[in-house]
């Protein structure tokens, strides 16, 4: 084994250990912060407690599809689970959760102290999570609890008409709007947060070809943000206005357009899909090559194709739309170009497969939902590719294939690549180590669960079963398949429940983890976990892409190779 | 902003000072959106907090940004590395080696899929001339994919010249052919070796794929009255091309040649550095 003559440097080392705190201070504390790190904790804790309640609404759904004309929840409460499920996992667990690992890496990983606008970033912080407290309000009002109250039952889309005073009386749907505005205007104030800290604050040496390619991304979803959010904060107020002041926008009674709700929602919905999936791409590309022992294979190409896919999802939306009946022209049109978005994806593809290729690979938790990430990305987006043509989407648009195709990237890619990032920088975030043990228990039951539910979930939707159905008859062949969809989902629910337990378990009683326990490359590891208020004690100087390993290999450092 | 980026001397860094203002702006503004939907007790409550939390905020940044010192403790530690090698044997500057050594440029298979793309319109000019006996044929053929009713059009009309049509058969071929070239391109450095073969091989069959699955799903029509006989021979003349295109053009080498010595580099003959040949173990760590 190695006998390599220990180099040493000036690593942060603050005292861990702290007298206890009483509780009020504590809580004080939290709420007043500024600090990057502390913020995008609570991103992470608030999207966690998110996820627990938008999957839990998924297990009633499952459990009222399981068999035929079940009566578990009344076909009312049924449109709500799926409204809330809906908004709740894109709003209120993935922009969050994304956005508190940015919060949380971007600036350790630049070597900065903290974001740009640390007062800007606790705002931001507060409308959101006051956003999502607002949507769930909506269950105590209306028709009771049992009825599941006045919550919005219009879809995570909310398509006009339904929004209309006419056929959406009382609160829900504002509820609805107003959430959604809420977190919008979250989200705008984080993204330009990002945008800011990458431009103004990086540390000397960390040029723009030398940022951590997880930097990248978080740059590229943060311009999406700005371009994506703002039509949908339009849309919302225009909606407003149609509810509250009688003007018409989307009032097909009245000369509006239902069809133009359906073009400022997918302006924001399709690009708002890959604001949610570059930055688990972000969580890959630092996770994977650490644990292949390589460099990331083609940086630039990476660089490309990430700023390539953030232009030209801009300009796909209406795949969304083809069975509006657009007419032919835009139908070609944007078949064509959401094909074209194969070409950049296949090329981060490639990469990461030519980085693990002849790597030395260590297959850690992290890694293992690495892997399963990749070849369940392939799978949507082939999937992707099939909806894209419009002749086959009138045939599947609105059936169940179309809810395996996004749930295979949302859960399959964006959620295993979440799960990667916990077990990957968890021992950054409080100093322990999360139970390697457990996780591998985590990942097995998640997988099987996973695939139990979404692989067979394709098969109704070819045999013609619609989504949003709250039941169906017991002659159409579709029992089986979903008795199986449904078992998956419990499956991932005891999963999830025991990643919960493992996160909690090593906080008090896993391993300490030390500053550097994955022999990484980037800066946030080179300063001790968790990392002082200030970051690092000195500000870093880097000369190349992977800092520390030239720190660790003074001998071979990158910058000869760049 | 940051306040400073130095390290202090008395080993304190000022941070912005922690504030709930910002908090009570956010819960001004949510109370006030949540006032049309509850009571209007509800948005004069909202509208009093974004008041107080616009102040407050104020404040804390005017006239100066309010800052607070946090103590630094450091400590010397050991950078150790996980770095499992014995000795390195007799130490080349080829130890690390970044795969592949060799490989072609990006720019190569962009200019191969634009000369296959050349190429291709002869077989398909052939076939339409003998066939139809107008080389405006295929050219109608293609445009179709844009003009979705050209598609059900007479023989007769697709033989005749239209201008429309052939820019529109101009673009959709010339994008067709630039994107496989990029595709292929990027893929190059992946498969450095053989190009006649990977173009000969790889790039027909990824132009036969999105070509069939784009062609044969968007216009079923169209899809029927194309040769496909005369469509493979025509994805053949792009691969050959291609790859003989790609075969014109120097390999460059990856990085790992930076770190050579200037005379290697500079191709001196010196015995200085030369690098030996690979050894047969495993390298510990490639990139
Ligand atoms: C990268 C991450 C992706 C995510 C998160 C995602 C997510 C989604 C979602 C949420 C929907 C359904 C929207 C709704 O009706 O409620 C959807 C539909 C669709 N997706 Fe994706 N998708 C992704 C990638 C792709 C790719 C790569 C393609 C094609 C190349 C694609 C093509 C489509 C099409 C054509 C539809 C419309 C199907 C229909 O409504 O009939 N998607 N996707
Ligand atoms: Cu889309």
């Amino acid at each position: 084994m190695a006998t390599q003559s220990p180099v040493t440097a000036v690593l942060d080392k603050t005292q861990a250990s702290q007298p206890p705190r009483l509780f009020l201070a504590t809580l004080h504390e939290w709420v007043t912060t500024v600090d990057h790190k502390k913020i995008g904790l609570m991103y992470i804790g608030y999207a966690l407690f998110f996820l627990v309640v938008a999957g839990f609404e998924a297990i009633l759904m499952r459990i009222q599809l399981a068999i035929p004309n079940n009566t578990f929840v009344s076909p009312q409460a049924f449109n709500r689970l799926f409204t809330m499920h809906g908004t709740t996992m894109v709003f209120f667990v993935g922009m969050p959760i994304l956005f508190g690992f940015g919060n949380y890496l971007v600036p350790l990983m630049i070597g900065a102290r903290d974001m740009a606008f640390p007062r800007l970033n606790a705002f931001s912080f507060w409308v959101s999570a006051f956003g999502g407290s607002l949507l769930y309000f909506s269950y105590l009002g209306g028709d009771g609890l049992y009825g599941a109250g006045s919550a919005p039952d219009v879809g995570w889309f909310a398509y006009a008409p339904l929004t209309a005073r006419v056929f959406s009386p009382g609160h829900s749907t504002d509820y609805w709007t107003l959430a959604v505005l809420l977190s919008g205007i979250g989200n705008i104030g984080t993204a330009l947060n990002i945008v800011a800290t990458t431009i103004c604050m990086r540390c000397p040496g960390m040029k723009l070809n030398r940022m951590p390619l997880l930097v990248w991304l978080y740059l590229v979803t943060s311009m999406m943000v700005f371009v994506a959010v703002s039509p949908l904060t339009a849309a919302q107020i225009m909606l407003l206005l149609d509810r509250y002041l009688g003007s018409h926008f989307f009032d097909t009674q009245a000369g509006g357009s239902a069809v133009l709700w359906m073009h400022f929602f997918w302006i924001f919905g399709h690009p708002e899909v890959y604001i949610l999936v570059l930055p688990a791409f972000a969580f890959a590309n630092e996770i994977i090559p650490v644990f292949s022992r390589k460099a990331i294979f083609g940086y630039p190409a990476m660089v490309a194709a990430s700023v390539g896919i953030g232009f030209i999802s801009l300009s796909v939306w209406a795949h969304h739309m083809f069975t509006v009946g657009m007419g032919a022209g835009a139908n070609t049109f944007f078949t064509l170009s959401t094909m074209v978005i194969a070409v950049p994806t296949g090329i981060k593809i490639f990469n990461w497969l030519a980085t693990l290729w002849g790597g030395k690979i260590r297959y850690t938790v992290a890694m293992m939902f690495s892997v399963g990430f990749l070849f369940q990305f392939l799978i949507a987006g082939l999937t992707g590719i099939m909806l894209s043509a419009s002749p086959f989407d009138w045939q599947l648009g609105n059936s169940y294939f179309v809810v395996a195709h996004f749930h295979y990237v949302l859960v399959g890619a964006i959620l295993f690549m979440i799960f990667a990032a916990f077990y990957y920088w968890y021992p950054k975030m409080t100093g322990h180590m999360l139970d390697e043990k457990l996780g591998k228990w985590h990942f097995w039951l998640f997988l099987i669960g996973f695939h139990l539910t979404f692989d067979f979930m394709h098969i109704p939707g070819i045999l013609g079963m619609p989504r949003r159905i709250y039941t169906y008859e017991a002659d159409r062949g579709w029992m089986l398949l979903n008795m199986i969809t449904s078992s998956g989902a419990f499956f991932q629910a005891i999963a999830t429940l025991l990643f919960v337990y493992n996160m909690v378990w090593s906080y008090f009683k896993g391993p300490i983890a030390g500053a550097d326990p994955w022999d990484a490359w980037t800066l946030e590891w080179s300063t001790v976990s968790p990392p002082p208020a200030y970051n690092f004690a000195t500000i870093p100087t880097v000369e190349s892409r992977r800092p520390l390993w030239d720190l660790k290999h003074p001998e071979d450092p990158d910058t000869r190779y760049e | 902003m940051q306040p400073e980026t130095g390290h202090n001397e008395t080993g304190v860094i000022q941070l912005p000072s922690p504030t709930a203002w910002p908090m009570v702006l956010a819960l001004g503004l949510s109370l006030i959106l949540a006032g049309m939907v509850t009571h209007i007790v509800i948005a004069i409550l909202g509208l009093l907090l974004t008041v107080a939390g616009s102040v407050g905020w104020f404040l804390q940044v005017l006239p100066h940004e309010a800052h607070e010192g946090s103590l630094v403790h450091t400590e010397e530690v050991e950078v150790v590395s996980s770095r499992t090698l014995i000795e390195r044997l007799p130490t080349d500057e080829m130890h690390r080696k970044i795969l592949p050594i060799t490989t072609f440029q990006i720019s190569t298979g962009i200019k191969g899929g634009i000369a296959g793309g050349i190429a291709m319109t002869v077989p398909a000019g052939i076939f339409s001339v003998l066939r139809y006996h107008s080389f405006w044929y295929a050219t109608n053929l293609l445009a179709a994919g844009g003009f979705v009713s050209w598609a059900s059009a007479s023989n007769a009309f697709l033989g005749q010249f239209h201008l429309q049509g052939a820019i529109a058969a101009l673009i959709i071929h010339g994008l067709t052919s630039l994107l496989v070239g990029l595709l292929y391109g990027a893929m190059l450095p992946m498969f450095p070796r053989y190009p006649i073969l990977t173009a000969g091989l790889v790039a027909p069959l990824l132009f036969t794929g999105i070509l069939y699955s784009a062609l044969g799903i968007v216009s079923p029509i169209l899809n029927q009255r194309i040769d496909w006989f005369y469509f493979v021979l025509s994805q053949i003349a792009f691969g050959l091309v291609c790859g003989w295109v790609v075969n014109l053009h120097e390999k460059v080498r990856t990085p790992q040649f930076r770190a050579l010595p200037f005379a290697i580099r500079a191709g001196l003959h010196t015995d200085l550095g030369t690098p030996k040949p690979e050894p047969s173990v495993r390298e510990d760590e490639s990139r």
